[in-house]
């Protein structure tokens, strides 16, 4: 009797993971399909589920358009710089605050720290452009993204690394001041391979953000500096947006991270759940 | 093995051979003030923090106190050019809270907090343990979390594009779907970006795209707890329900919390899909505060009452999610944690 | 190999724990530090060690004062109770540790490792993880990585208290033989007071901030300092008894508070005492101290045949519980309202309730102030 039971409730409940999988995939199918499509079908009083002719060109035809390229090279700077940039600030205040600061000058540190992810980026948004105007480079440069990304990427590092830190224990760098190594170098041979886990999935998590980021980047930069979320709106034909050729694009802007995801995704996993059991 | 004679009071000094219980502390003791000793120079810590820190305060610091600044002023686009300005005390924040406009930005925050943040969490709870509980084969699991994943990959000014290419009232995909699948007549139509539904359509949106996060969270956790307990409940014979409710949930409370708390501090401040997919209309009916905030400042080029609004959100968001961390540091520290 | 040498050593984090500690440790002498968990035995190594700094004292090895001296400066080495272990590098690797922080050569790493491996038999196991060997294994790793680094001390700090009893047994008598750690000044520290008997050619027995007695464990059971030293040393524990003493004729008698128990005090011991004659004292009695006597002795006394229960106050007892423990057997009885535990031979046979005679060895007795725990008549 609880045999069946159990039997029809996990019937039930994967039937319900089953119907979120469709909702998920259905706009992501729709994509595919509308990307395939010629440009007189997407706007049918009827849209077609299945291309009635297919347009693989359509993928080809964007890069065309040379600025698509320059796009996603743009945000590859900008992204790979600014987690790099984050997650290196991260690392030294996460670290300190883990191990040397832990008291209520620490937790206090640690919150100022953290409550800067928590602004609205709208509030600042005026002020940002003035200061960066004023700046030798101007709003209009990789420079000013990477650094504004750093507001709401670095604390987050720091947050998630100060956590990963405390769950190293501090016995074994201990234990490597005695068999000779200074700080640093303990550092390096005992503590950094424990937390690099965790270190790759704040990468990817700040990486991520940055890659996707559009409020900023279409207010500040749109002429030196174009990340891809700037540049898809220009796929238009008059006043028509072209929306074969927005989809193929974005479809295309996914490669990345989906492939970073499924090439690290072991490390996120372990990287998330050390974190954030203990966090 | 030992048993003692008589207890009366030589039990009481039991260990306590000379404790310090009984004696006043030694005088280098008190000298001393307490406080741990480091094994690094003072500065080092100093500056691994401060660097940061200093980055942050550079970059943030001007624009903040910019804010804070022309919240208390009249300014307007125009008068930032030409620097002419007056302060005007409180009178910003009273106009914005007692604004309708801000009052019903409330509201339909109120809204999306629930049926987005939390039911994203929530959702995102349940299939991240129904995909590891209930789904067998591990290859299975691992093609299904990537694609469930996906969502979280696009640009949210993407995702809101695109929700609003499908959800087109004439013809768009998803009202045909419907049609196909029986749901509709084929006269019919459901207005989804009309003012009854936008707040609805933006948040299921934003639902779609972001319930992906305490997924991979959530199941991330629940990989990471240890398998030795739940063997030992196998043994014990305890139902899978009972294992979920007992161990598995409050195992992982914490983690649902931190979830949770990323969550409500990235939605509390999103304008990308609201900006892109229905520009707070229409008629204002899908309007969140920070929109507002925004609309004030970059349209309607009301810097000081946009400055203001900024300020107002901040402070009610940084006291939620103060007193929530206060809740969930307390409800830790009872878990012994 | 060096001496090793505390003076005044004072540590204190909310509270004191090292109170002016001073002690000695001769090249090549194995000393131990035994104690209750959390008295601050590891934070006395931690000090030597120089993971903490001190608040007050000086460490000096071989009369150089490396009190300042940061940990990876000075040529200490110490095992941790948790072994500390690098997870992700290999047995091999976290015992050559030492010699790559000093960068020595490959070759020459290669050959101490192994060598050191061979010596503690975990050579067989050089390119496993920790995690993937056994408790002892491990600790034996760990040890490994002590005796490679050749250092001018070693520490030990709990070695061996998380493995199981047969274990511990062979691995003491590893101890015992390593040549390597016996030529250096070595701190050993357990809770485990049979095994610090054991070990150590020098104990010392720590109380809350500082040594309660240092001494060879001969010295530390025969002639115990305080109550503390004597109740933890000796299995089965000491039977400690509140009493007062009272003067009886020519001589004293210790009568058990709370109770009818009247214990003669011993010829020798009665100088020390007539002179807190009236304050309360402990009075400890080891359960060998107290002989179960053959059922036709008279009060006073064990008539003829004497030997070795000659002249033995006696006393009556009522028995309350035996056991039989393989070698001993050991014997709770009540005398005068008072437990007391004894040791016999573990072929006697006791009923609960019967009657029995204990012979008292009062020479052997000790008598401590009830106030400052002090050794009375030492």
């Amino acid at each position: 009797m609880g045999e069946t039971n159990f039997r029809v409730v996990r019937i039930v409940l994967l039937a319900f993971l089953a119907v979120w999988l469709l909702f998920t995939l259905f706009p992501l199918y729709f994509m595919l399909v509308t990307s395939l499509k010629p440009v007189e079908e997407i706007n049918r009083m009827v849209p077609t589920f299945w291309p009635e002719s297919f347009r693989p060109g359509n993928y080809a035809g964007i890069f065309a358009d040379p600025g698509s390229l320059k796009s996603l090279i743009d945000s590859l700077i900008v992204s790979f710089s600014n987690t790099a940039l984050s997650l290196f600030l991260g690392t030294l205040a996460g670290y300190a605050l883990a191990r040397w600061m832990r008291g209520a000058v620490g937790e206090n540190l640690a919150f100022f720290i953290l409550s800067n992810r928590m602004f609205p980026p709208v509030a600042i948004l005026i002020p940002m452009f003035f200061l960066f105007d004023a700046t030798p480079w101007g709003t209009d440069s990789y420079i000013s993204l990477i650094l504004l990304y750093l507001v709401f990427n670095m604390p987050l590092a720091t947050w998630l690394m100060m956590v990963f830190f405390r769950d190293t224990p501090r016995e074994l760098e201990e234990a490597a001041y005695l068999d000779g190594y200074t700080p640093l170098r303990a550092f390096f041979k005992v503590t950094l391979p424990l937390v690099l886990p965790g270190m790759i999935s704040v990468a990817m998590l700040c990486w991520i953000f940055a890659w996707n980021e559009y409020l900023f980047a279409n207010l500040l930069t749109g002429s030196n500096v174009k990340t891809f979320p700037v540049h898809i709106p220009t796929f238009t034909l008059g006043s028509q947006t072209l929306w074969n050729l927005v989809m193929a694009f974005s479809l295309v802007a996914m490669i990345p991270p989906v492939t970073l995801f499924i090439i690290l995704r072991r490390y996120m996993v372990r990287g998330l759940s050390l974190g954030v059991v203990k966090g | 093995m030992s048993t003692q004679a008589v207890p009366g009071d030589a039990a009481a000094d039991a260990d306590d051979a000379r404790a310090f219980a009984g004696r006043p502390y030694p005088d280098w003791f008190k000298a001393k003030g307490g406080g741990r000793s480091r094994l690094v120079s003072w500065w080092v810590p100093t500056v691994m923090v401060g660097l940061p820190i200093l980055v942050i305060v550079c970059i943030v610091i001007y624009p903040t106190v910019w804010m804070f600044y022309h919240a208390f002023q009249n300014t307007n686009m125009m008068s930032l050019f030409t620097g002419n300005w007056s302060p005007v005390g409180w009178a910003n924040f009273a106009t914005v809270l007692s604004s309708d406009r801000f009052h019903a930005s409330l509201t339909h925050l109120a809204i999306y907090l629930t049926f987005g943040a939390c039911l994203q969490v929530l959702l995102g709870t349940a299939l991240a343990l129904i995909l590891y509980e209930f789904v067998r084969s591990n290859v299975l699991k691992t093609v299904l979390l990537i694609l469930l994943v996906l969502p979280m990959m696009l640009p949210p000014s993407i995702v809101g594009v695109l929700w609003k290419f499908l959800l087109q009232a004439n013809n768009g995909a998803v009202n045909h779907l419907f049609i196909a699948l029986g749901f509709l007549d084929p006269t019919q139509r459901i207005e989804w970006l009309d003012t009854d539904l936008a707040l609805w359509s933006l948040t299921m949106a934003d639902t779609w795209q972001w319930t992906a996060l305490p997924l991979l969270i959530v199941y991330s956790g629940r990989v990471s707890l240890p398998p030795a307990i739940y063997e030992a409940a196998r043994v014990d014979g305890a139902s899978r329900w009972l294992v979920m409710r007992r161990l598995t949930l409050p195992m992982l409370r914490e983690i649902i919390a931190i979830a949770f708390i990323i969550r409500f501090m990235d939605a509390y401040k999103f304008v990308d899909k609201v900006y892109v997919m229905t520009s707070g209309g229409p008629a204002q009916s899908s309007e969140l505060p920070v929109f507002i905030a925004f609309q004030k400042g970059i349209r309607e080029f009301q810097i000081g009452e946009a400055a203001a609004y900024a300020i107002i959100i901040f402070v009610f968001a940084a006291i939620l999610i103060v007193l929530f961390l206060q809740y969930l540091k307390r409800v830790l520290k009872a878990q012994g944690l | 190999m060096a001496r090793l040498e505390l003076q005044g050593i004072c540590k204190g984090f909310d509270e004191p724990v090292l109170d002016r500690i001073t002690l000695t440790v001769e090249e090549g002498q194995f000393f131990v530090l035994v104690g209750p968990s959390g008295i601050g035995k590891t934070t006395l190594l931690r000090c030597v060690a120089g993971l903490e700094r001190l608040d007050a004292g000086r460490v000096l090895v071989d009369d150089r004062d490396i009190t300042d001296l940061k940990p990876y400066h000075r040529n200490v080495a110490m095992t941790f109770e948790s072994y500390a272990l690098y997870p992700h590098l290999t047995v091999f690797e976290n015992i050559a540790s030492p010699l790559k922080a000093r960068r020595t050569d490959p070759a020459e790493i290669k050959r101490r490792v192994g060598s050191v491996a061979e010596l503690l038999r975990i050579d067989h196991l050089l390119d496993r993880r920790p995690h993937e060997v056994s408790g002892g294994q491990k600790q034996r790793t760990a040890l490994g990585r002590t005796l490679v680094a050749r250092p001018d001390v070693f520490l030990l700090d709990e070695p061996i208290s998380h493995l199981d009893a047969k274990i511990r047994h062979e691995l003491r008598r590893q101890f015992h033989q390593l040549e390597d750690l016996r030529r250096v000044a070595t701190v050993y520290v357990t809770h485990d007071y049979a095994e610090a008997l054991s070990l150590g050619d020098r104990i010392a027995v720590m109380g809350h901030g500082g040594l309660e007695q240092v001494g060879t464990a001969r010295e530390l059971f025969e002639q115990p300092a305080t109550l503390f030293v004597a109740r933890h040393l000796g299995q089965p524990s000491i039977n400690e008894i509140a009493c007062a003493l009272e003067g009886d004729g020519d001589g004293l008698m210790a009568r058990a508070r709370g109770a009818d128990l009247r214990v003669p005090v011993a010829p020798r011991h009665r100088q020390g005492l007539a002179a807190v004659n009236g304050t309360p004292v402990t009075l400890g009695i080891r359960p060998q101290h107290l002989r179960v006597l053959p059922p036709d002795t008279t009060p006073d006394g064990v008539p003829g045949e004497g030997g070795a229960d000659a002249g033995l106050p006696v006393i009556e007892a009522r028995v309350e519980i035996f056991e039989a423990l393989g070698a001993i057997g050991v014997l709770l009885a009540e005398a005068g309202g008072v437990s007391l535990t004894a040791l016999t031979s573990p072929d006697a046979h006791f009923e609960p309730g019967q009657p029995v005679r204990l012979g008292m060895e009062t020479g052997a007795f000790h008598y401590f102030s009830r106030e400052t725990g002090q050794n009375l008549h030492l």
